[in-house]
């Protein structure tokens, strides 16, 4: 026997109140992983760079841009790389599956964007070599089950020259994003084909990418770029993607406010269960606990026997509301924004620490200041 | 009372009171005790007479109002809580009345339970215990747990759990209170043993005469004084 032998059978001796609390503490942590997840994923600003800025019209992100600002940006001396892009929306075969087109320049989007979306220089050149051409990104790929060299049709609000609002493209290549938090659901197109083929707001763009210098603070960058156009018919406004995406979330309401309510409440109510618990069952076995003193357990020993019951009921526990978390996020997929990231197991990792020494400390201080004398008379 | 010029237990002027209320109950009023190493001594005295209270002194478990318990070289009533329970761990074993064996452990579990307390390996701790299973005449019930034992069977462990860190010390508190006749005397012929052969020294309360006479000596409690009596 071990001294965490020892501390597991004390966590057993109930198995039904063990397995009750593991349960509790569980679905805390399932809902937890899931609603970080959310937060972490937030439609993809897991992934989204603190240092890639976007260029909108500063009267509505739905208002285009000119084109022609494409130099005048570039030219800016802490512009590493700028890129442009269109964007489509349309359906796939019915209205409500939607999938999201961004028209760009090949290598522009490449020479800004390509590490966050993993644009090789393959998929690059996949892309350019026909005008009908696409690349795919992962989630959207295996939610629509498409497969490189196959051709697909969309119906757009966005309306061709001739009349018509079906698009068709050639699927050149599947891109990855950098991890498992960056937005993969959309396709990236060719502008000049969507450009040309497109009924109105020709040569304009919805939005510029820009990927600052290094040592350049994007913040400063981004009122240096506004700067440019402040006296412009189409004034600009500079975000991160981040700001960007989290400003848009927060158009809704404030989901990292809400998520902190529910956790919290959900972790309040389990901590309270399993204090008055753990409380019971250190009460119920004061002369146990007297006994082990007269063997010669410490008062530190017995603290860290209770401490490590606890830290066991809660890593059981925890750890199975996770894996569940994960599978949901897995199978739900990151297209609802559910993004289980490293950061979010390691917050999970140590809230399941943190609340497990907090539900042991009460009835481990208890355990360490009874008198041996007096646990004796508990029999 | 003295028995040798340097006793391995001796009190010297120990005072112990109890308060219920506001009422203070003296228990011991200046207590003087030395007993020799290798020592089989039982302590006998009616209900209340303080019995456990000198158990538990002698056992680090409660201490003292005044005066000096010391036992081998250690000053019980100079250490503090941490110390003391380092020196039972180290120094001394405990038999109970009720056996006190942890009921989720089987019965190697719970004689390993001290050995946890040393630096000793797994492969150690388990040849350890395997050697006072044998000694006790329990081998091959190594997995039985408590609730499956008998009293004799269930007191033995308790035995080999006093033993198995080695101390010098094993203290009784009515080892065989709750057994049958035959069992009790099987027990009581077991701490013998380990008195005669392994040069424990023993500390045995009871109320019961026949398991006094295992004893070499015999002390009466009363009234806070001791009188000493016949042993075998």
């Amino acid at each position: 026997m071990t001294f965490f032998q020892l501390m597991r059978r004390n966590a057993w001796r109930k198995r039904l109140r063990a397995i009750l609390l593991m349960f509790s503490v569980g679905i805390a942590f399932l809902i937890y992983g899931l609603t970080a997840s959310f937060v972490s994923g937030s439609q993809g600003a897991a992934g989204a760079s603190d240092n890639l800025l976007g260029v909108f019209n500063k009267s509505g992100r739905g208002l285009p841009l000119p084109i022609a600002y494409l130099n005048r940006i570039a030219a800016e001396g802490g512009v590493a790389a700028v890129a442009y892009t269109a964007r489509m929306r349309g359906f796939v075969e019915v209205e409500k599956n939607v999938v999201a087109v961004s028209a760009v320049d090949p290598q522009a989007i490449a020479a800004a964007n390509g590490a966050e979306l993993r644009l090789t220089p393959e998929l690059i050149s996949a892309l350019e070599e026909g005008g009908d051409r696409v690349l795919v990104g992962r989630a959207l790929a295996e939610a629509q089950n498409w497969s490189v060299g196959q051709r697909i049709g969309l119906t757009s609000q966005l309306m061709k020259a001739d009349g018509s609002r079906n698009w068709s493209f050639t699927i050149a290549g599947i891109f990855e994003g950098a991890d498992a938090g960056s937005d993969t659901y959309f396709m990236l197109a060719r502008y000049d084909m969507v450009n040309a083929a497109r009924a109105r707001d020709r040569d304009t763009v919805d939005a510029f990418v820009v990927r600052p210098r290094d040592g350049i603070a994007s913040g400063v960058l981004a009122a240096r770029i506004d700067a440019l156009f402040a006296n412009s018919a189409a004034q600009t406004q500079t975000q991160s993607e981040k700001q960007f995406l989290e400003g848009f979330l927060r158009q809704f309401a404030d989901v990292g406010l809400i998520v902190s309510l529910v956790v919290g409440a959900a972790f309040v109510t389990i901590l309270m269960i399993s204090v008055n618990t753990m409380l019971f069952a250190v009460r119920e076995r004061r002369f146990e606990i007297g006994v082990m003193k007269v063997l010669g357990f410490s008062r530190g020993r017995i603290v860290a026997l209770i401490l490590g019951e606890t830290l066991f009921i809660f890593a059981i526990g925890g750890a199975g509301g996770l894996i569940l978390a994960k599978l949901a996020t897995l199978s739900i997929g990151p297209e609802f924004g559910l993004v289980f990231s490293g950061e979010v197991l390691l917050k999970s990792i140590a809230i399941i620490a943190g609340l497990g020494l907090l539900t042991g400390l009460l009835p481990a201080v208890n355990a360490m200041r009874l008198p041996i004398v007096n646990a004796f008379k508990t029999r | 009372m003295t028995d040798t010029q340097d006793p391995y237990i001796a009190l010297a002027g120990v005072r112990k009171a109890f308060r219920i209320g506001a009422e203070t109950i003296p228990i011991f009023s200046g207590l003087d005790l030395s007993i020799p190493r290798g020592d089989f001594v039982a302590v006998m005295g009616p209900s209340g007479s303080g019995k456990s209270t000198l158990l538990n002194m002698l056992g680090g478990i409660d201490s003292a109002d005044a005066g000096e318990i010391r036992i081998g070289r250690s000053h019980l009533e100079q250490m503090g809580e941490g110390a003391r329970a380092a020196w039972r761990a180290h120094s001394m074993g405990i038999v109970f009345q009720f056996y006190n064996l942890l009921p989720m452990l089987n019965a190697a579990d719970n004689i390993e339970l001290p050995l946890l307390l040393k630096p000793l390996t797994r492969k150690e701790r388990r040849a350890r215990v395997d050697t006072v299973m044998d000694l006790v005449g329990l081998a091959g019930r190594q997995r039985h747990f408590p609730s499956s034992m008998s009293g004799g069977q269930q007191q033995r462990v308790g035995i080999a759990r006093a033993i198995v860190a080695d101390p010098d010390l094993i203290l009784c508190d009515e080892p065989t209170g709750d057994l049958d006749r035959k069992s009790a005397n099987d027990i009581l012929e077991m701490l013998v043993f380990l008195n005669r052969e392994l040069q424990k020294t023993i500390i045995m309360v009871t109320h019961d005469p026949e398991a006094a006479a295992f004893a070499r000596r015999t002390l009466h409690l009363n009234k806070g004084e001791f009188v000493e009596g016949e042993g075998r």
